[in-house]
């Protein structure tokens, strides 16, 4: 045995990442699917129920309600982030790139927000937002608009917007730099002759940067699109584990903390004893989601490259 | 490109983000030295005066020390491990050819695939037989087995390396280990700076993980440190402001120190692929 192994030296080096990730990486993904088919809550007697923890998701009326509550908070998420806010990831990459005057403060400051951990975030939001403490209202009632005082973080109606806005601001550096960094992987000769033809500023922009860049495009909206389904930390923190007022900033990975690990009895006794079972049921249906919108856009702009 | 003086609106955005940001930490770090009164009831005023009492409260009364260190330890040593583990598995796959190679390397990749949430039931359930809830092994374990995106960065710069380096200290009689950790684990270290950036920011901001593996206390990283104080503002404004200036400024100030060397070193982590 000793003489195999020592015969294959590559299976030294693999072997302990590969026992690590196996055990904590793999493995929890096929036990999850198991465990969505059982009845517990980790604890007692399992009980094998096929499928109905799926069906009970979509046939209990208040499961469902939460659930796609939860959903359309998500796609909302990802309209927004894939549809706004990488434009304007683009836009700062390109005036950072062109090296407009001050792009390094420009490019740290907006880079910053990364290393600004999700809870102080949160809090920051509250020192400027809040209905009583927080100074946006006073700047109001000192300019005399008081009467437009409220608390911005809970605008009846509009609170997945602020998690958008607050998710913005935070990570608005990240895809950025990724896109500088693809630009500078352009050749410079193709934009002095595009700059020599003249072609304008925005023209360049438009019409030699994009498309150069549109694998980079791909991948970061496919990283946006699966950040802001798996969105947690400002939905829990702002809303608390009931994700606000009638789950109103309610997202998926929420509604699926809530249920498994769970701190409240909305839900009633029939689910916290399947605490196990109905939570992994959720993060497989989420992951179903997720993964086939991925294949199907990965599949498209393949297509559309070949 | 002589063009780019006009972009007036550009610039005012540019400059209206950055002073919002430096605003706001400025205003953070200002409050935290005023009484918690003071700061409830006399927000935009001038303060009565200035103390360093939140401070003392939090180190003192509260231990946040503890908790500092906490993320700390659990940044250092989940570091430590991926290096070790992926730089192997990455020498292994890049290095050596063998039947199934493809095929392992797809199995290590994978991983890059799934959301966190889809296995955490089953993680939890694993940790919670082992023992760890409330360890800070548990956050470790967990998150150092997440090496898919290190290896792949690391397979392709060991694949790159030529063979010759390799070859001579064989001859000169150096086993394969002492060739991997005497010569080609140095030659990538500039790769694992890079790697170890991206992977400071992600470990140090965790909230999930923690969130569900430590709920004592004095196990607590910084993040779950901080919202014990931020859910009761009118109750603990004063050590909400402190916790929040020690979570973010000798971070940022470590970053501004050395923002060129890390954001290009997250840039070139982005187009290794």
């Amino acid at each position: 045995m000793l003489q195999w192994f020592g015969k294959k030296p590559y299976l030294w080096f693999i072997l302990p990442g590969f026992i690590l990730y196996s055990i904590f990486v793999i493995y929890p993904i096929f036990s999850a699917a198991q465990l969505s088919l059982f009845h517990s809550n980790g604890f007692g007697a399992k009980v094998f129920v096929g499928f109905d923890n799926y069906i009970e998701l979509f046939t209990n009326s208040e499961l469902k309600r939460q659930f796609l509550n939860a959903l359309k908070n998500n796609v909302i998420l990802v309209v927004l982030n894939v549809g706004l806010l990488i434009p304007v990831q683009l836009y700062f990459a390109y005036v950072i790139y062109t090296r407009v005057k001050g792009y390094r403060i420009f490019q740290t400051m907006i880079f910053a927000p990364q290393f600004i951990t999700t809870s102080v975030i949160v809090f920051l939001a509250t020192l400027v937002f809040d209905q009583n403490i927080g100074i946006f209202n006073e700047l109001l009632n000192i300019i005399g608009l008081g009467e437009y005082a409220r608390n911005w973080l809970g605008i009846p109606g509009y609170e997945v917007i602020t998690l958008f806005i607050i998710n913005a601001w935070a990570g608005v550096g990240f895809s950025m730099i990724y896109f500088v960094a693809a630009m500078k992987m352009l050749s410079d000769e193709v934009m002095e002759a595009s700059y020599l033809d003249g072609a304008g500023y925005w023209r360049r922009f438009f019409s030699v940067i994009i498309p150069q860049i549109r694998s980079s495009i791909v991948n970061i909206a496919m990283i946006s699109y699966i950040a802001a389904m798996t969105l947690f930390d400002f939905s829990y923190l702002l809303g608390g584990v009931s994700g606000g007022i009638n789950n109103s900033m309610d997202v998926m990975t929420l509604f699926f903390y809530r249920i498994t690990f769970g701190t409240n009895g909305a839900m009633g006794g029939s689910v916290s004893t399947n605490s196990v079972g109905m939570g992994t049921t959720i993060a497989c249906v989420m992951f179903a989601i997720i993964f086939v919108v991925a294949l199907i856009q990965l599949r498209l702009t393949y297509k559309e490259e070949n | 490109m002589a063009d780019i003086k006009k972009l007036y609106v550009t610039k005012l955005i540019l400059w209206i983000y950055s002073s919002f940001t430096i605003l706001i930490l400025g205003y953070l770090i200002w409050n935290s030295f005023r009484t918690k009164q003071d700061v409830l009831s006399n927000t935009l005023g001038w303060p009565k005066s200035f103390t360093l009492d939140s401070y003392i409260k939090i180190f003192r009364d509260e231990h946040f020390g503890i908790n500092i260190w906490n993320s700390v330890f659990i940044l250092i040593m989940t570091i430590l491990i991926i290096v070790a583990l992926a730089s192997m598995v990455a020498y292994g796959l890049g290095r050596y050819s063998f039947k199934f190679k493809q095929g392992v390397m797809l199995y290590f990749l994978v991983g890059l695939m799934f959301p966190v949430q889809l296995g955490v039931v089953p993680v939890f359930l694993i940790i919670k037989k082992l023992g760890l809830i409330n360890s800070p092994w548990s956050v470790i374990l967990v998150l150092s087995a997440g090496i898919s995106m290190a290896v792949l960065m690391l397979s392709n710069f060991f694949a790159g390396l030529p063979n010759a380096l390799a070859e001579s200290a064989r001859i000169d009689g150096a086993g394969e280990w002492k060739v991997f950790y005497r010569i080609m684990f140095p030659l990538a270290s500039p790769v694992i700076v890079s790697l170890c950036i991206v992977l400071s920011v992600n470990i140090w901001n965790q909230f999930f993980l923690p969130l569900i593996m430590l709920q004592d206390d004095s196990v607590k990283t910084i993040p779950l440190a901080v919202i014990k104080y931020t859910s009761n503002i009118l109750l603990n404004m004063d050590k909400a402001l402190a916790t929040s200036v020690m979570a973010t400024i000798p971070v940022l100030i470590l970053f501004f120190i050395f923002s060129e060397r890390i954001i290009s070193g997250v840039a070139s982590g982005s187009v290794k692929e």
